[in-house]
């Protein structure tokens, strides 16, 4: 999986991996704009450079065993990675596909990624990230899901 | 960073492009959104293919396998054996098949599934080609490397019987 450097254009290669205990000392809202201690009994993941320590993206996931389905609690990108500025591009496109990878590990031909959007932001994410409109909530089954797959080649 | 702050620092599409803020719904909403998306999906489902369906199992045994593999637990249960097995039976009903579509001898195919022989690596690159590269060789070698990592620690006997050819052993204080 990578993401784009984007004052070169070059792609990097990224590890996604769980968030730890004390990892959580280092994860600060004024560095990736939220509380994250609130997301422990989630599983949360941290995006990072192959060759680098620092976490550029968050993601905490909950899991609808009995629907098949994983929701996106909560997803930032760091500040840094965030807006006009940004350094990387593709952080929260690759922590989305991550969790298509949770949601096929589990559930299979089942599996569904949800999340429940601020309602000025639902047309965006069904924009940008393909997702489908469930009322309340957006998602991606199976065929969104298999496109998040290759797309970041998983 | 409170999300009105946010809401005033990026536009709506920098939001979605790097945020998804967490949304607490009251018990009715949830109920209702749930109701909404178990609607939604299930009227999709009817529209996947036979092809999606098969890549999305191969996915799954993919994915489980390399999880394991990185895994610090070792369980015989999950052996390379094992997940050939589930392999194989997401497309085929009869193993003589699958082993005459890897150009395997029918034989050889079964005491590996036995665990009575462990795989070389043609066969293993074969396997990766007749996925159309879903599961890499590597995931394959992988698990299969964790099974041998045990079994080189676990077997004392064979330790022993090697211990009588080994002389001017490095001695240290």
């Amino acid at each position: 999986m990578n993401i784009t450097y984007l004052k070169t254009g070059e792609k990097k290669d990224v590890i996604i991996e769980l968030v730890k205990d004390p990892d959580y000392k280092g994860i600060k809202k004024n560095k990736y704009h939220f509380n994250w201690n609130g997301e422990k009994s989630n599983t949360v993941f941290k995006l990072r450079l192959l060759d680098d320590k620092e976490i550029l993206g968050l993601v905490s996931l909950k899991e609808f065993p009995t629907e098949k389905r994983i929701e996106i609690s909560l997803l930032a990108s760091s500040v840094d990675n965030t807006g006009k500025n940004k350094i990387y591009e593709g952080i929260a496109g690759a922590l989305i596909a991550h969790a298509c990878r949770e949601a096929i590990k589990l559930f299979a031909i089942d599996a569904c990624v949800s999340l429940t959007p601020k309602t000025k932001l639902k047309k965006h994410y069904i924009e940008k990230y393909g997702m489908k409109d469930a009322g309340k909530q957006v998602y991606l089954d199976l065929d969104c899901i298999i496109n998040f797959v290759n797309k970041y080649e998983i | 960073m409170k999300t009105k702050a946010i809401n005033n620092t990026y536009t709506l599409s920098e939001l979605a492009d790097s945020v998804v803020f967490k949304n607490t719904l009251s018990i009715e909403e949830a109920k209702e959104a749930a109701e909404q998306l178990a609607e939604a999906r299930k009227k999709n489902r009817d529209n996947f293919t036979e092809s999606q369906k098969l890549y999305a199992k191969v996915l799954q045994l993919r994915f489980l396998m390399e999880d394991y593999a990185k895994s610090e637990v070792y369980n015989d249960e999950l052996s390379f054996a094992f997940f050939l097995k589930q392999y194989i039976k997401l497309s085929y009903k009869i193993n003589k098949y699958f082993a005459n579509d890897i150009n395997l001898k029918e034989t050889e195919l079964s005491l590996i599934l036995n665990r009575h022989r462990l795989p070389n690596e043609k066969t293993i690159v074969r396997l990766e080609l007749h996925s159309s590269n879903t599961i890499p060789a590597i995931s394959w070698y992988r698990v299969l490397e964790k099974e041998k990592e045990f079994q080189l620690q676990a077997n004392t006997k064979f330790k022993q019987k090697q211990n009588r050819f080994v002389k001017n052993r490095l001695q240290f204080d």
